[in-house]
């Protein structure tokens, strides 16, 4: 006895009720190729997910992100603020690989790998098909009158929900405050880090709610990559589609359809029956739709691409005997029967900007030093002229991002040819992570030696990373007389 | 996909009759939390105008700025008057404070003798030995002179180095070079003779 539903049409979400209530969607049990590849790469992006704080690289997390500190520690480099300017090629090139993704595969991402879908259909869902029970039987739960069992299924649902949320937000919030402090704040009064506490209590709470009703309302209200689809893609994008030529005019199978049967002498002849497609209209693809959309109306802004109709419908057709993949990954050209095309200019412009935002990004990270140096001119004037020399007056600005204390040797390595005299209090400068100094360095040339402007070098030796770095400033004078 | 969709019951969405390019509006139900973010916006915006507007209680953007100003000066002439205010006398007795001069000579051979000598003689910088000075002699000058700098004689500010009690360190060890008169750069400035 099912319980009538609406059927999913493309004028309405089938998530909002006539007057505008939720419609908890219930996909049904699915079990096919797809579905189990998918299961494969959920259980691995949860691994990493939940494994990564605990991996260090170089004695440090793997992954921390010391908001606090302003200290960016990733897989054994240390940034800082003064790095802010590598996220531009940084997002650039997740954004450019989301759009050539798309423009190539369509919605893989939403379907494989967002952790809205990994986590819903990974974790989530599973629990509540655990304890709720299939389709059929959450659809009555959720309309049956409040009983003991009711209540105790409900309860020991959202209980689990609860605790799965509190331990993602745990894990999110180890990316900020490391495993270590983590393992220490926890066993703590609240009040000590109130700040880490009401973050991951929140967090906790929106994962909960996402995930307990929210849910595809996400992808389809929220989500701003959803809704870019139809701009990134065009018609030999992958996508997943019905193909109506080979299914349509759908219908149930009747006796008389089954071509297997024997020909009974005598029968009526079924000239007038018209020729049946290959669809027989089982409503599978539309009860294991997680966004509950009828995938026979065409590509929807609805579909994230999971794949599950495809192995509800390949399930059907191999039971029916008909070949599989009356649903499957095709391009939009693929499925109307048009020549298909992989390589095409938008495919070439997104992966050209991909690439441009990459190297930058490798480019920024290769010439990248752990420490900043910049050779100022002091304040006041220019050059000052003495009896018998020009004099400048330079500032060398230091910065340590090393995660630790490090020693800088400072030399100015040029402008011996000019009897140059340099003056500066220390070679030497320790600093504490991140400290900052300011090095007077004075630069002297006798007057007679001073042909016009020079450059001044000055050579930083970082002892914790070893790596130098110089930088060069302008000597001014007296122009020559003419 | 059909070309015309009529409402076939009740049980279909209101067209409006806007069509443009083939989209087609229709007049559905908006999801309820939709509406709620709506209206619970509407009570927060009243709540928020008579908090900020009406009755005042609230700080607006300028009046939070001047008092967290006002609170920092405060602060500030609190610290000022923990710290007691380094006059000429303090830091007269801070020369004869054993003590103080050597931590003040330390910071000297680290920071200073590379312009002013190893016995305040003077180099690019001027001696310091002598009774001649370009900024004046008094004690609250020679701190500030280290502690600001000159910029346009190339004498660099080493208040925001070293703090202001390294700075008043080396005030007291300088003062004690004064009268020394070790031979080195010639005298520079006005003759001050006390």
């Amino acid at each position: 006895m099912a319980i009538r539903r609406e059927k999913p049409s493309l004028e309405k979400l089938s998530m909002v009720g006539k007057d505008g209530s939720r419609q908890a969607i219930h996909p049904a049990d699915v079990k096919g190729r797809f579905l189990r590849r998918r299961t494969i790469v959920y259980l691995l992006l949860i691994a990493i997910y939940v494994s990564l704080p605990f991996v260090e690289v170089g004695g440090r997390p793997a992954v921390f992100l010391d908001v606090g500190a302003r200290q960016f520690f990733l897989f054994g480099a240390t940034f800082n603020a003064q790095d802010f300017w590598l996220v531009v090629f940084l997002l650039a090139a997740i954004g450019f690989s989301l759009f050539f993704v798309t423009a190539w595969l369509g919605r893989v991402w939403c379907g494989w790998a967002c952790p809205q879908t990994v986590f819903l259909e990974g974790v989530y869902r599973r629990i509540e098909r655990w304890i709720e029970g299939p389709r059929e039987k959450r659809i009555r739960l959720d309309a049956a009158p409040l009983s003991l069992e009711k209540a105790a299924r409900k309860a020991a649902k959202h209980a689990l929900f609860i605790l799965v949320s509190l331990f993602l937000s745990h894990v999110l919030l180890s990316f900020f405050v490391s495993i270590g402090s983590l393992a220490e704040i926890v066993r703590q009064d609240p009040r000590e880090n109130w700040v880490a506490f009401l973050w991951t209590m929140l967090v906790a709470a929106a994962l909960y709610f996402n995930f307990a009703w929210f849910r595809e309302q996400l992808c389809i209200v929220v989500c701003p990559y959803g809704r870019l689809q139809s701009a990134l893609q065009d018609e030999h994008s992958l996508i997943i589609g019905y193909d109506t030529r080979r299914g349509e005019p759908r219908g149930k199978i009747r006796r008389s359809d089954r071509v297997s049967l024997p020909v009974v002498v005598g029968a009526p002849i079924q000239a007038e029956e018209p020729a049946k497609g290959d669809c027989v209209d089982c409503n599978r693809c539309v009860v294991v739709c997680p966004t509950g959309i009828d995938i026979r109306n065409g590509l929807q802004m609805e579909c994230i691409g999971c794949a599950r109709c495809i192995d509800a419908c390949d399930d059907v057709m191999i039971k029916v005997g008909r070949p599989t993949g009356l649903i499957r990954y095709d391009s939009h050209n693929g499925l109307e029967g048009l020549p298909k095309k992989t390589v095409r200019p938008r495919l070439a412009l997104y992966g050209a900007i991909l690439l441009v935002a990459c190297l930058g990004l490798v480019v920024g990270l290769g010439t990248r030093t752990p420490f900043e140096a910049n050779l100022l001119r002091m304040r006041g004037a220019p050059f000052l002229i003495g009896e018998a020399s020009i004099r400048n007056q330079f500032e060398l600005h230091l910065v340590n991002k090393n995660p630790d204390a490090s020693s800088f040797r400072v030399q100015v390595v040029n402008g011996d040819d000019r009897g140059m005299k340099v003056t500066m209090p220390h070679e030497d400068v320790e600093l504490d992570s991140l400290q900052d100094y300011r090095l007077p360095i004075f630069v002297e040339v006798p007057k007679e030696r001073f042909g016009g402007p020079f450059e001044v070098e000055v050579r930083v030796l970082d002892g914790g990373s070893e790596r130098e770095r110089t930088v060069r400033g302008t000597f001014l004078g007296p122009t020559a007389s003419r | 996909m059909s070309e015309t969709r009529k409402p076939i019951d009740s049980n279909e969405p209101l067209d409006t009759g806007h069509d443009y390019d083939g989209i087609r509006e229709y007049d559905n139900a908006l999801p309820n939390w939709w509406l709620a973010t709506l209206y619970l916006s509407i009570v927060f915006a009243f709540g928020y105008w008579m908090y900020y507007h009406v009755i005042g209680t609230g700080q607006l953007q300028m009046e939070a700025y001047h008092a967290e100003m006002a609170l920092a000066e405060a602060q500030q002439a609190e610290r000022a008057a923990a710290r007691g205010a380094v006059g000429d006398d303090e830091l007269l007795a801070m020369a004869s404070d054993g003590a103080k001069v050597d931590a003040g000579k330390a910071e000297y051979t680290t920071y200073c003798v590379a312009c002013h000598g190893m016995s305040g003689e003077g180099g690019i910088g001027p001696n310091l030995t002598d009774d001649h000075w370009l900024h004046g002699a008094k004690p609250t000058e020679i701190l500030k002179v280290i502690s600001e700098g000159v910029p346009s004689k190339g004498m660099a500010s080493w208040g925001p180095v070293l703090g202001a009690d390294k700075v008043e360190k080396l005030t007291a060890f300088v003062i004690t070079l004064k009268g020394k008169n070790v031979p080195g750069k010639a005298p520079e400035g006005m003759l001050v003779s006390d």
